[in-house]
């Protein structure tokens, strides 16, 4: 078994889109912490901005690839079989669209961590960064909550 | 580089994506053949969504970069704004399309 055999079998994937999305909410978390203070710790901020912006990126392609090869073929059926079609449908369909909004919010609070102090100060865009932030944030946890009713209903909803 | 127009640049575009996956979505989903044509782009239609708002992203990003010459403080914030709003409003209005869509509403 080859490394990108390794990569691309189905619970290495899982992994990765879970891991690197707890990883990307855990640096927007950060972020909306050191975007908070004043004043404002360059260096940390743009760490947290990139670890986020990455771990999305990241989560996005894993879950991307597992969604289009395995997910409509393996998961699809059961959950259409069983006893709540309803989360593909509505759940399922949610998500899948909604991910796209994530990597250019991230990268736009990502630019707003890397303003420097004084630019920071002039712009007076405190508020609406923090809530930018923290939105990136929740809407990957939104997106986590989705996944886990998806998971549920394959493993206790499919008629099993 | 000027890093708030960057930022405004990305917000902007962060708005025109959402409005544009939202959109789309809908439209691919009431029309087989707009759906249909998203799948012959990339063998998915998700990956065709993913690339197109990808792509629009990055065009729409350079667009507003290089023709906005001036670029406020006012404006910056606004934009930030429109971009947390218009994902908001994608997700109720996705989410409410795909319920009715189950029930048969629509």
């Amino acid at each position: 078994m080859n490394l990108v055999e390794i990569i691309t079998a189905k619970p290495v994937l899982i992994g990765l889109h879970l891991g690197f999305a707890i990883l990307a909410i855990d640096a927007f978390l950060w972020l909306l912490g050191e975007m908070s203070q004043t004043p404002r710790k360059s260096r940390r901020l743009r760490l947290a901005a990139l670890v986020g912006v990455i771990g999305y990126i990241v989560s996005w392609l894993a879950g991307g690839y597992y969604y289009v090869k395995f997910y409509g073929a393996l998961v699809k059926p059961i959950i259409k079989a069983g006893e709540a079609p309803w989360v593909h449908n509505i759940i399922m369909e949610t998500k899948e669209h909604i991910f796209l909004f994530i990597i250019p919010l991230a990268v736009t609070a990502a630019l707003i961590a890397w303003l420097k102090e004084e630019d920071w100060q002039l712009l007076n865009i405190r508020r609406p960064s923090l809530v930018l932030t923290g939105f990136v944030a929740g809407l990957g946890l939104l997106i986590g909550l989705m996944g886990f009713i998806i998971s549920a209903t394959v493993r206790w909803g499919g008629g099993a | 580089m000027d890093k708030p127009k960057l930022i405004y640049a990305s917000a902007l575009s962060a708005t025109l994506t959402a409005v544009f996956v939202t959109v789309l979505t809908i439209v691919a989903e009431l029309n087989p053949a707009v759906k249909d044509w998203l799948k012959s782009l990339s063998g998915h239609h998700w990956t065709s969504k993913s690339i197109l708002s990808i792509v629009l992203y990055i065009v729409a990003f350079g667009l507003c970069y290089a023709l906005k010459h001036h670029i406020d403080a006012r404006k910056v914030g606004i934009s930030i704004k429109l971009a947390i709003w218009s994902a908001v409003l994608g997700i109720i209005v996705l989410l409410f399309f795909f319920t009715a869509h189950n029930f048969g509403w629509l």
